[in-house]
């Protein structure tokens, strides 16, 4: 069964059969937790930063920014018997165009808002494919706990 | 014949445009026409009025009443709103089709470009401009030369891959060098047999290279360009050309916008996506 996470959305699941997908990651970033002895996972498709640029958006939909998202991601985890010093995270995405000016950099503030976040909350990345120009779409195999990444265009690998 | 003529040739395959929309649009991008010219249009075609009235009348806009003609939908949702139906209606099959050079899944191509087409209507309000229903035409169009340039892309892929990987190409400039032609200058040539308004037809062949424009244009292809690249990075129906095309920072500079503004923009994209995607799911 196959369970999609869309833009700026966030999906937690301890169904054995299930897989966590989300597609077309560009800047944005997946982010995802697993626990292995609870057997719950999560998957976040958050979009953007920062929630100060728009906080009644950040309250109706959380998953958007990396500062509600990522937390709301965790403690959601918990509800279904996960714990923070289980939980191996993997991320993807961050990709931008070609700027030199920095105006469309929203990937690489994405990576920095998250990589904040973190190291804030001391939780450390296991595996992360990120940057560059490509279209990423990531998937979490809840019956092992595996993380596959596809690049638009290439195959499936794991993560 | 050359590869260019080749190419070129294979527009003729594409689907003529329905007279109707081809007159729609004509008085949609004509300043001087009214909402009533446009409806008086449309409403002679029954097949695109019962579609547009089948998604009026639909939970998702809950009118109190039942909306039986184009006019009281025209005073009931605004001309916009109206326009914005038809053009989805029209456009949806042959922008929802594979792209299978660009890896572009059914509906990918549509879902980028209806995102770009929002787009463009918000940088514009970001930037306080009157709206303009060419805005949300152009944004919906601009990868039309695609669907044409698919089966292209898709032959010779590895030589446009080697270019933008390995000597730094954006992916338009790849499809130019291998090509010939690259996807925008196709779509300008579609618009133009399809006899879109010069405005449109601009907005298309230049989206990614809005510095070529100059005149009356210059403002809506740079709204599309910019648009383009927001919905880029979104990576919604984002392909197998990734993100491997440049921003230009002159429009940025052009329209007083700061990277905090694209944010902004992109925050409000979500909402009005799942508005249109409830459209077409009506019918």
């Amino acid at each position: 069964m196959r369970i999609i996470i869309g833009v700026a959305d966030m999906k937690v699941s301890n169904q054995a059969e299930a897989d966590l997908i989300t597609y077309s990651l560009g800047s944005c970033i997946g982010v995802v937790v697993y626990d292995s002895v609870a057997r719950v996972g999560g998957l976040l498709h958050f979009m953007l930063p920062e929630s100060q640029i728009d906080p009644e958006k950040a309250r109706k939909n959380p998953w958007m920014f990396a500062d509600t998202g990522i937390p709301f991601l965790f403690k959601e985890t918990y509800k279904y018997g996960a714990e923070k010093g289980r939980l191996i995270v993997k991320v993807a995405g961050g990709a931008q165009i070609m700027d030199d000016k920095g105006f469309f950099n929203i990937g690489k503030r994405n990576y920095a808002a998250m990589r904040k976040i973190f190291w804030r909350n001391n939780v450390l990345i296991k595996a992360e494919d990120v940057g560059g120009m490509v279209n990423r779409t990531v998937r979490l195999e809840l019956s092992t706990g595996k993380v596959w990444m596809k690049t638009s265009g290439e195959g499936e690998r794991e993560l | 014949m050359t590869q260019v003529e080749a190419i070129v040739q294979t527009i003729d395959r594409l689907p003529p445009l329905p007279a109707i929309i081809h007159q729609a649009l004509q008085r949609i991008n004509d300043p001087r026409s009214s909402a009533q010219d446009v409806v008086e249009i449309i409403q002679y075609d029954q097949g695109i009025t019962s579609q547009v009235l089948q998604v009026c009348n639909s939970a998702y806009f809950n009118l109190r009443r039942q909306v039986h003609s184009l006019k009281e939908a025209l005073v009931l949702l605004g001309f916009d709103t109206l326009m914005q139906i038809l053009l989805n209606k029209s456009f949806h099959g042959v922008l929802s089709r594979p792209c299978q050079g660009y890896d572009l899944d059914t509906g990918a191509l549509w879902r980028h470009s209806v995102s770009c087409a929002i787009l463009t209507e918000i940088v514009s309000r970001r930037i306080q401009r009157e709206p303009d229903s060419r805005l949300f035409t152009a944004g919906l169009l601009h990868d039309m030369g695609k669907v044409v340039l698919s089966a292209y892309v898709g032959e010779t892929f590895a030589a446009i891959k080697t270019l933008v990987r390995e000597q730094g190409y954006s992916f338009v400039a790849a499809e130019r060098e291998v090509l010939g032609i690259d996807h925008a200058e196709l779509g300008g040539l579609i618009a133009e047999k399809w006899e879109f308004p010069p405005s449109i037809i601009a907005a298309v062949r230049f989206h990614h290279t809005p510095w070529l424009s100059q005149g009356d244009f210059a403002e809506l292809v740079g709204l599309t360009h910019l648009a383009n690249c927001m919905a880029l990075l979104t990576g919604i129906g984002g392909g197998a050309d990734g993100l491997y095309y440049a921003g230009d920072p002159e429009t940025m500079h052009q329209f007083r916008l700061r990277e905090k503004d694209i944010e902004k923009c992109l925050v409000q994209l979500n909402d009005r996506l799942q508005t249109m995607e409830a459209w077409l799911e009506v019918a």
